[in-house]
């Protein structure tokens, strides 16, 4: 009998987080990330895809405690597994009273205050360290008053072992090389301002690596930059990934991206995840794969996609409304595979996630395995 | 085809940079011109989509703006059932302009915030029915919403009640109160969430078929413009580098910039190579100090593959767009 | 300290905005409240008064009850020096500056919209030459301005408002402008053009009425309480309505004879008056700015 062999323990695992926002207008809880669990594995890339309101950003910004709004995230564990396992929320409980109906969550009573005194503390040396973060905007992230070498130096001082200011200046260039920013001497003496949106985008990725972090999550990357420049980020996110050997979770809305370069996939709509896989099969358009994630492949405007009648198979009716949940599955407004068999169970209860094949994993009454 | 409904002939739009004060005084004191779009030249025909691609910065949306005269232009001519309307006043254009429409990338454009639905439909429908009395009114809003698939219950909200893809939808309906023949459709998918984009994309097909709209469809996205446009014209940096049928654009294109643009699009990939010439290298243009010649040179793989001709950068022998055969034609020196 | 959210319901089906209204603070409710109701007052005054339907004759003189203090004989707010009633003097006070101020608020309104409009819409034809004019006008000095007319012309107090009027547009046009450029680049205004609607409707009805309604009426009230006041300082100073008729400006001022003899009411109940009337068409304007000015912003 052979030995088992280690498999080491995810590096992030996050489980049953719930992250709710407070709309006051409407007087309901908006229930953005409504009972997530994901994984990443060391050394892989995980791409979260979904539709806005999907709730893919929030799962990320919450798991870094990184949501201020009320009452924003109420429970859950986010296991962090660097040397030895951590839970970012802990301390949680204590801060947060919630009062259930129907199975329904009515009232939440939180002290933000002192959850986020204890979640800082908890993710100090993680966030921006062990854990660091890309967003859509780079100029939001970039300082406009000091140069972009002076903030990878800065991430350089505070994040790893380098404290003189030759040696860290000597490592921001390194990490600009390594984006591929042309003249990298010259863009050191620059301000956000004065770079393009890829160029931006270049330098938030180097000072988001300069940390040296275990872990990179990258947040709508290649939005709204131009398809071209889209298209070189992303094949610099693949030569980092390869070099490097980051592991990196990728939310993204477009599906080309993501299936680039991801190693597995995770599918959010209304606040949960529909389903997980390997890319290639969640992708695969002939394999078995929820609904929803079918029918969106379908809908993506390509001439393979039109039928007979001159249309394409689009999805009918609105992306759903997370305040407004329907009682069983969220899709099943929207699907146009139920039939006979579970059509009762489908209104009535959501389903599980069912593990259809090791590591693949579907959230629909068809794959259940009775 | 037939005559064609509107012909573009060599338009061209600047946009004035003016120097500050420390460039007056130590360099020229010329106010930098962007030549935002650059000699461009096409034409529609009834019942045809011409799709307009580029990226940000290519003129695209200048060119569309430019012919429903909401921008003015420095040269060149439009043409509009074979009439010269370059040089038309706004009061002239405005009778005009009940048969060029143009749907706008924002969502909210169309769309005063504290004018309920009803109303922004019925001053639309005013505009070409000025006397229609209120029951006529009434029964053409609903005739509206029956064509753009709007439940009648939205028609006393207000835009911030609305989701985007309805919001799209109350926008193609105002353009079509107005009984268009062409419509100018600017991005009109790309706010929109995937799974709605394929409900606007069946509209805009099934409207085009209903009424004998003319489109001219501007994206950044080949793949859709191949699926609803007859022929596509690529734009780079101001001109247009290649034009034909939608088919052969996508599947056999000659310019190395739709190729390149193709594999960006489609795999995410990047074709470019990059020279290593200086801030140049990653597809800056800078109009301040033009390369002359060819605009895509510095970028393009095939002019590094030939080791740099020295043709692509003569500024005395820029591309011009030659026909390959009857229906497509390019404009470079080394076409694929 | 635990933040608490409740949800009202299982599913939430249809949802109210929350009006203006219900969103403002209490203090800004409350300024809106006392100084509608001041206009209230004050209008209905006016046409009391216009019909001559007062409690008293304003010109009769009870010898006997002279300097009475409130709630005397039937006389709600006494007597003054001269055995008038002051609730009628009031009263009639009103009839001076309600017609004049309301004249020079429209001329203000409607002369600062029109500068505003030209300036912010057309703005390569008309920036210019309405910048030149409201610069020239604001750099006259108004007050001087006014005693020249007063001096060049009869001094009736229609003329003064006038002037009030057009001294005042400038700073009307400005804000209209503002409000017109920023407008103007909005996209809805340039899909308006596009659909063939007439630079007309575009300017009345979307820029004007939709988006410059609350500055108009804000500016209004603001006005109502400058012209309430400068009528009352002329006529206090003795260039406005003369003796025997009434102004709470000169009924103020032939008080204060009195006021060293102990005698302090009938000089201030129309100064009070004044006090409570400016206030309250400030406070209006106030309130009103935040509520509706407010709710754009959210």
């Amino acid at each position: 009998m052979t030995e088992p062999v280690n498999i080491r323990p995810p590096l992030l695992r996050v489980e049953n987080l719930r992250t709710y926002f407070y709309s006051r207008v409407k007087r309901a809880f908006v229930r953005s990330v409504d009972g997530v669990d994901l994984e990443v594995e060391r050394g892989e890339t995980l791409g979260i895809v979904g539709e806005s309101g999907s709730g893919k950003s929030v799962t990320m910004l919450s798991a870094v405690g990184l949501v201020t709004a009320g009452p924003g995230v109420i429970t859950g564990n986010v296991t962090f597994h660097d040397e030895a396992p951590q839970n970012l929320l802990q301390g949680l409980d204590s801060n947060v009273e919630i009062k259930h109906r129907n199975g329904r969550i009515m009232h939440i009573a939180k002290n933000n205050q002192s959850w986020q005194k204890q979640a800082d503390l908890n993710l100090r040396g993680v966030r921006g360290g062990k854990i660091s973060m890309i967003f859509q905007n780079p100029r939001a992230a970039l300082n406009p008053f000091e140069t972009v070498g002076q903030q990878i130096a800065e991430s350089v001082r505070l994040h790893t072992g380098m404290k003189s200011a030759i040696q860290a200046k000597e490592r921001a260039l390194y990490w600009l090389e390594q984006v591929r920013i042309d003249s990298p001497h010259l863009r050191y003496d620059n301000h956000p301002y004065g770079l393009s949106g890829g160029m931006s985008q270049r330098a938030m990725i180097a000072m988001a690596l300069a940390a040296e972090p275990r872990m990179l999550i990258a947040d709508e990357p290649t939005t709204g930059l131009d398809a071209t420049i889209q298209a070189r980020i992303v094949d610099l996110l693949d030569d980092l990934k390869t070099r490097l050997g980051m592991t990196m979770v990728l939310i993204s809305h477009d599906i080309g991206v993501i299936s680039r370069l991801s190693n597995r996939i995770a599918v959010m709509y209304g606040g949960r995840v529909l389903e997980t896989g390997p890319t290639a099969e969640v992708l695969d358009e002939r394999a078995d794969g929820h609904p929803y994630t079918r029918a969106l492949l379908a809908s993506t405007p390509r001439r393979e996609n039109i039928t007979e009648s001159g249309h394409l198979p689009a999805i009918e009716g609105e992306v759903l409304d997370t305040i407004n949940v329907p009682c069983g599955c969220r899709f099943r407004e929207r699907c146009q595979r139920i039939n006979d068999t579970v059509h009762t169970r489908c209104e009535t209860s959501e389903p599980e996630l069912f593990e259809i094949a090791p590591g693949r994993r579907i959230r629909c009454w068809l794959y259940s395995p009775q | 085809m037939s005559q064609p409904i509107l012909e573009v002939i060599e338009l061209r739009k600047h946009f004035y940079q003016r120097r500050g004060l420390l460039d007056a005084l130590t360099r020229e004191a010329d106010d930098r011109i962007i030549p935002a779009v650059d000699g461009v030249s096409f034409s529609l025909h009834e019942n045809e989509t011409l799709g307009l691609v580029g990226e940000s910065g290519c003129g695209k949306t200048t060119t569309g703006k430019a012919i429903l005269k909401l921008m003015s232009m420095n040269g060149g001519k439009i043409l509009y059932q074979n009439t010269d309307i370059t040089a038309y006043t706004p009061a002239q254009f405005r009778p005009l302009r009940r048969d060029i429409q143009m749907i706008f990338q924002d969502l909210d454009a169309a769309l005063n915030p504290k004018i309920c639905i009803a109303d922004t439909l019925r001053e639309a429908i005013r505009i070409r029915e000025p006397d229609a009395d209120a029951t006529a009114v009434q029964h053409q809003i609903y005739e509206l919403l029956d064509l753009v698939n709007l439940k009648k219950n939205k028609l006393s909200n207000f835009p911030s009640e609305l989701s985007g893809g309805e919001k799209r939808r109350v926008g193609i309906a105002r353009v079509l109160a107005v009984r268009p023949k062409m419509i100018v459709a600017d991005e009109p998918t790309s706010a929109l969430d995937v799974s709605i984009q394929a409900q606007v994309i069946n509209l805009l097909r099934d409207l085009q078929a209903q009424f004998g709209l003319s489109f001219l469809f501007i994206s950044h996205d080949l793949q859709l413009v191949e699926l609803m446009s007859h022929r596509v014209a690529v734009m780079y940096l101001g001109q247009i580098v290649e034009m034909g049928p939608a088919k052969e654009i996508a599947h056999s294109p000659r310019h190395p910039y739709t190729s390149v643009l193709w594999s960006s699009i489609v795999e995410k990939r990047s074709m470019e190579v990059p020279s290593g010439a200086g801030p140049n290298a990653w597809g800056v243009f800078d109009f301040e100090r033009p390369s002359g010649g060819c605009r895509f040179a510095p970028r393009c793989p095939i002019y590094a593959q030939r080791g740099r001709p020295i043709e692509c950068t003569d500024p005395n022998s820029p591309p011009t767009l030659k026909s390959i055969n009857q229906s497509h034609m390019v404009a470079c020196h080394f076409p694929l | 300290m635990k933040k608490k959210f409740h949800q009202d319901v299982d599913t939430v089906s249809e949802y109210s905005q929350l009006s203006a209204w219900k969103s403002a603070s209490t203090s800004d409710r409350l300024n809106v409240v006392y100084g509608f109701a001041v206009v209230l007052v004050v209008a209905v005054s006016y046409v009391l008064g216009a019909f001559g339907w007062l409690p008293h004759d304003p010109e009769a003189m009870d010898l006997d009850t002279m300097m009475a203090d409130p709630f005397t004989n039937g006389y709600l707010l006494g007597t003054d020096f001269m055995g008038r009633d002051i609730l009628t003097r009031l009263i009639l006070g009103i009839q001076a500056y309600f017609l004049p101020s309301v004249l020079a608020v429209f001329i203000a309104l409607g002369l600062g919209s029109l500068l505003g409009v030209l300036s912010g819409y057309w703005r390569r034809r008309f920036e210019t030459p309405v910048t030149y004019f409201s610069n020239l006008i604001d750099s006259l000095p108004r007050m001087v301005l006014m005693l020249l007319v007063i001096a060049a012309f009869r001094p009736s107090i229609y003329t003064i408002m006038v002037v009030f009027g057009i001294t005042t547009a400038p700073t009307i046009a400005m804000l209209v402008k503002g409000k017109v450029m920023m407008l103007r680049e909005r996209n809805f205004i340039e899909s308006a053009v596009a659909l063939g609607l007439s630079p007309g409707v575009i300017i009345f009805k979307h820029i004007l009425w939709f988006n410059c309604r609350a500055l108009l009426l804000i500016q209004a009230t603001i006005g109502m309480a400058e012209a309430v006041l400068l009528e009352t300082s002329l006529s206090y100073l003795g260039f406005g309505v003369q003796e025997p008729t009434p102004s709470w400006g000169n009924m103020v001022q032939a008080g204060a004879n009195y006021l060293l003899q102990g005698n302090f009411w009938p000089s201030t109940a129309p100064a009070i008056a004044i006090m409570l009337t400016v206030l309250g068409f400030h406070l209006l304007g106030d309130g009103l700015n935040n509520i509706l000015e407010g709710r754009q912003n959210r």
